[in-house]
């Protein structure tokens, strides 16, 4: 009995350790963008001040207002998320469940996109965006994001859709059920905590892209991450108010986090404790 | 059920905060200030020649750029010119406006301009020679322009083979910037040579009591410790060139890395030799750094009373001798050149605007004329610097801050301050690369710049 209460204040004291190391920084970022300019040099760094909401005010109302460049992150990385499941999920599926010569080789070489370093293709990307008159719109940057995100949505559902055990699909037929029918009714909501993390990476993902972004955006389309970017001025480095955009940045993507966690957790899993259905 | 109450608990907390956020309302200022046109119109030339146009420029975040954009409506109303901005951060714009050169679309009209990438635009021919604008008597009025005005040395140093490539805007001299009540307290006066500074530095040394005798920017960049370092290499006598052939290793060379070196791990806060510019005038407004040398448009931010603990407290003298009896400033400034990929109806509204930002009237306009909080203090021209007006706005940022500047402007400014060649970008950072290594002590100041050597070798060929 009081080993196992040691084990589990061991186990506490490990867990708080590590929770801290990864809360830290958001929770610094918080406390510094409730601060006046002079609280966020003091020393030693204060815990106790008093908060303004000034540094909010002035991103979101002032001169430099980060409220259009949101807008841009939103469309960015909702028009991404949508097509990308919209294509990865049929093209996941086909992949994992249909004998189709070179499927093998199609898996390899989505995977393999992967591999080329962005920095590598961000000319011919820009170049190419130049050429069809694309630079500096939304249909272009998502167009970009989807050249990443597909494969690594793509590779994610696969591994969803091959721990589904073939007998339902079998079962389905039996009942006289189409392919697309089986996929609509039976598989989807069999891989609905695939579906969900993966929506979470992709969005995720094009929501907190700075490197395409910076080269391929322009006046019209400005995502959060680069408008954040200029409160680190020529003079001077903006402390609160980089802090406040950082934290008003971070919020969709906590809040989609939040909402997505049962699906996430159960994600994760799938596969873990099933045999799995793979032959 | 227990969802819906808590999203509407949440919605309402959310709409609450946003409201409270929204108090007080934010009072949006004024983009059209002091709209009198006359000044312009003064000048013998059709402002209204390019009307129509649109321009795309880039800029940096700095408050200087966002005056500018502020009183823009009053070129747009001269002109019939639309200006758009583009805020783009400093190593990004680098990056982007070679981009867009390459590609040949001009996307970029102009923008604000690195001194030390114009060798690299003049080899490609990707900026137009702005001479030829100035002498065209229906694009220029010379006389109004005054160009001589402009600091000599910056318009130097923005000139590849004798053709002006970028009109400076704003730039900015190196200083000396020192805590005047710790130089009084131990009877110390300000540097005259590099060893002063050494010995200033030395006496005012207390980190126990955490302030750190001096500070000099660190962190490894072609605009950071190649910034400093540059300055003192020509201090101690370098010459970049040798015979046309770029030589990094000499021995002025060893010599200033190795007071470089041999200083910032002897006063500075470790931390420093990962610092830039922003960084020491933070810790400097803190209260914790006793003198550094650095850009003189710092002051501004050491004079930011919300942030800083140190104003009333700053003097500032020129940049310290080195053994070769020279103070060197740097050349910094943005310019701004005409994209060559242009037609000739947007490189002449281009020109216009260039013209109309290099004005004395938009440069007083935009720094102690200027209806904001932000006072420029990099303005381009002699004549500002001895306007009373101008100087009663600046002298407020410290003991000898106009004669400091005004004298560096003149006398320390140094073209050849860092190697002006094409292949620059590559060189700066190999530098800087190589300057890092030497003071974080993985590699000895001989060993450093032996290695820099052959790596910019085979790049000058």
């Amino acid at each position: 009995m009081k080993t196992k209460h040691l084990r589990a204040i061991g186990l506490l004291i490990v867990t708080g350790i590590f929770i801290l190391a990864w809360v830290f920084p958001i929770f610094w970022s918080v406390l510094n963008s409730l601060k006046n300019e002079q609280d966020v040099l003091a020393y030693p760094p204060k815990l106790f001040f008093e908060p303004t909401l000034a540094a909010y005010r002035s991103v979101l109302f002032g001169p430099q207002s980060i409220l259009p460049n949101l807008w841009s992150s939103f469309v960015i990385s909702a028009g991404t998320t949508i097509l990308t499941m919209a294509i990865a999920i049929p093209a996941a599926y086909a992949l994992a469940r249909l004998r189709v010569p070179g499927s093998r080789w199609a898996g390899f070489y989505v995977l393999a996109t992967q591999m080329l370093p962005p920095v590598g293709i961000i000319i011919p990307y820009f170049l190419i965006l130049r050429n069809i008159g694309w630079m500096d719109t939304y249909q272009g940057i998502i167009l970009i994001y989807l050249s990443f995100s597909l494969p690594f949505a793509i590779w994610l559902m696969v591994s969803y859709f091959e721990d589904i055990p073939f007998e339902m699909e079998e079962a389905a037929a039996v009942d006289g059920a189409s392919r697309l029918t089986t996929l609509r009714r039976i598989i989807l909501p069999q891989v609905q905590g695939g579906i969900a993390v993966t929506i979470v990476f992709v969005f995720l993902n094009a929501w907190n892209e700075f490197l395409f972004a910076v080269v391929l955006s322009g006046n019209t389309v400005r995502p959060v991450t680069i408008a954040m970017f200029n409160f680190v001025s020529v003079e001077q480095t903006l402390w609160t108010q980089l802090a406040a955009v950082s934290v008003i940045a971070m919020l969709p993507v906590v809040i989609l986090g939040i909402l997505a966690q049962k699906h996430i957790v159960k994600g994760l899993t799938v596969g873990a404790v099933k045999g799995g259905g793979r032959r | 059920m227990k969802f819906i109450t808590d999203r509407r608990r949440f919605l309402a907390g959310a709409a609450a905060g946003v409201g409270a956020l929204a108090l007080p309302a934010y009072v949006r200022r004024a983009s059209a200030q002091d709209a009198d046109l006359s000044p312009y119109e003064a000048a013998n030339i059709d402002w209204k020649q390019a009307t129509g146009q649109e321009i795309t420029v880039a800029v940096i975040p700095a408050a200087y750029f966002d005056n500018l954009a502020a009183i823009t409506p009053q070129f747009e109303a001269l002109t019939g010119i639309t200006v758009r901005y583009e805020k783009i951060p400093p190593a990004q714009i680098r990056q982007k406006c070679v981009l867009d050169f390459t590609s040949g679309t001009g996307t970029y009209a102009t923008h604000a301009a690195d001194p030390m990438y114009y060798n690299l635009y003049h080899s490609n021919g990707w900026v137009e020679a702005l001479d030829p604008f100035i002498e065209d008597t229906a694009k220029t009025d010379v006389e109004w322009l005054a160009l001589d005005d402009i600091v000599p040395a910056w318009r130097e140093a923005n000139s590849v083979d004798g053709a002006l490539l970028g009109l400076p805007y704003d730039g900015e001299v190196t200083l000396q910037v020192m805590r005047k009540d710790l130089y009084e307290a131990k009877g110390l006066k300000p540097a005259a040579t590099l060893d002063e500074f050494v010995s200033n530095a030395a006496a005012l040394h207390d980190p126990d009591n955490r302030v750190w005798g001096a500070a000099l920017r660190g962190v490894a960049g072609a605009g950071q410790n190649v910034y400093i370092y540059s300055s003192l290499f020509r201090a101690f006598g370098g010459e970049w060139f040798d015979n046309g052939e770029l030589v990094v290793n000499g021995p002025e060379a060893e010599a200033a890395l190795t007071w470089y070196v041999d200083t910032m791990k002897a006063y500075a806060p470790a931390a420093a030799q990962n610092w830039n510019w922003p960084d020491i005038a933070d810790a400097f407004s803190q209260g914790t750094i006793a003198t550094y040398v650095d850009a003189h448009s710092s002051a501004s931010v050491i004079n930011n009373p919300e942030k800083s603990t140190v104003v009333g407290k700053i003097a500032y003298e020129r940049w310290p001798e080195g053994p070769s009896g020279k103070r060197v400033s740097s050349i910094w400034n943005w310019g701004m050149p005409i994209n060559a990929a242009l037609s000739d109806e947007a490189k002449t509204a281009t020109w216009l605007f260039i013209q109309w930002a290099a004005s004395a009237e938009t440069q007083a306009r935009t720094s102690y004329r200027f209806d904001g909080p932000a006072k420029r203090s990099g303005v381009n021209r002699l004549s500002l610097w001895r306007d009373p007006e101008y100087v009663k706005t600046v002298s407020a940022f410290g003991d000898n801050f106009v004669e400091a500047t005004l004298a560096s402007l003149e006398n320390d400014t140094d073209v050849d301050w860092r190697p002006r060649a094409p292949q620059w970008p590559a060189i700066g950072d190999t530098l800087a690369t190589a300057i890092q290594s030497a003071l974080a002590g993985q590699a000895t100041v001989k060993d450093a710049l032996d290695n820099a050597q052959t790596r910019i070798a085979p790049m000058m060929r």
